[in-house]
């Protein structure tokens, strides 16, 4: 079945001057989110932006991913934490995402775990749609 | 320009099927976001999924990717993003499409000069690129009357 989800953002005046709010969003979690491009292309200040976006989706689906890989093999996790770093160039595009995990997951040792992680990496959805544009990067550790 | 990178941290408990995670990013522009597996297939109100946040990701791109074609400070552009997950024989869940609809006002714009805009927004846009190989993005653009 295919699932579908929605975001909506208005953007008003030029690229640099500008600036834009995110709405609307399917799900309606978060009120309005502004971007604009001093905060994506410099220092982040308290502004989201689309690659900060992607690395809070890609974060998501992997540990989502692991979750699910670990308990098929019968070590369901008792916590994960990941992240996601997402590299963008100016000009060139968005280069990389670091994906990052330390989990609790009982009865397990760290070369399993490692495994695990690597197939969720490969196989996530967004590092689906990721691959072959950008170089993606796991580090994995158990607590 | 400098290489600029963005962070975004979650923290799930439990497995897949019955589990929950947040999802924070440290420049405070959202914190602790719920998220499940059921959440992510059946919309729920109140919690995202990684699909949406890719929505919300192209949508803010292409905006301003378009802004930056246009360089016009009275330009008033909505854009929408639809991504869609779909199952593909023998891949598994994989992103398919992301659905863009494009709705501009720009005072004095002709159409053609418009359709030229849309076009270099979509070859311009680093997430249009990114999904490329794996997804189609489809434009739906209209140029409104201000």
């Amino acid at each position: 079945m295919a699932t579908e989800r929605k975001a909506s953002v208005t953007w008003q005046g030029e690229l640099m001057s500008g600036r834009g709010t995110i709405e609307s969003v399917t799900s309606g979690v978060r009120g309005p989110l502004e971007v604009d491009w001093a905060n994506r292309a410099e220092d982040a200040q308290g502004k989201t932006s689309p690659e900060e976006l992607i690395a809070a989706a890609h974060a998501a689906c992997f540990a989502m991913a692991l979750s699910n890989g670990l308990a098929q093999e019968g070590h369901a996790p008792e916590r994960l934490e990941t992240s996601a770093t997402v590299t963008f160039v100016p000009g060139t595009g968005i280069t990389k995402s670091a994906l990052t995990v330390t989990g609790t997951v009982p009865g397990l040792d760290e070369d399993a775990f490692r495994e695990a992680a690597e197939q969720a990496k490969e196989n996530c959805p967004v590092s689906s749609a990721l691959r072959g544009n950008v170089e993606l990067e796991l580090y994995a550790r158990l607590t | 320009m400098p290489r600029v990178e963005r962070h975004a941290e979650v923290t799930w408990k439990g497995n897949l099927a019955r589990g929950e995670g947040r999802i924070s990013a440290p420049s405070g522009a959202f914190s602790e976001l719920p998220y499940s597996a059921a959440t992510r297939v059946a919309a729920r109100a109140e919690t995202t999924s990684p699909e949406e946040l890719l929505a919300a990701a192209h949508a803010g791109c292409f905006a301003m990717s378009l802004a930056g074609e246009l360089q016009d400070p009275d330009a008033r552009i909505a854009v929408t993003a639809n991504v869609v997950l779909d199952e593909v024989e023998g891949k598994g869940h994989q992103i398919v499409e992301s659905q863009l609809t494009v709705r501009a006002q720009a005072p004095g714009l002709g159409q053609g000069a418009f359709d030229e805009a849309v076009g270099a927004a979509d070859d311009g846009c680093p997430f249009s690129r990114l999904i490329a190989a794996g997804a189609k993005v489809t434009i739906d653009a209209r140029l409104e009357e201000t």
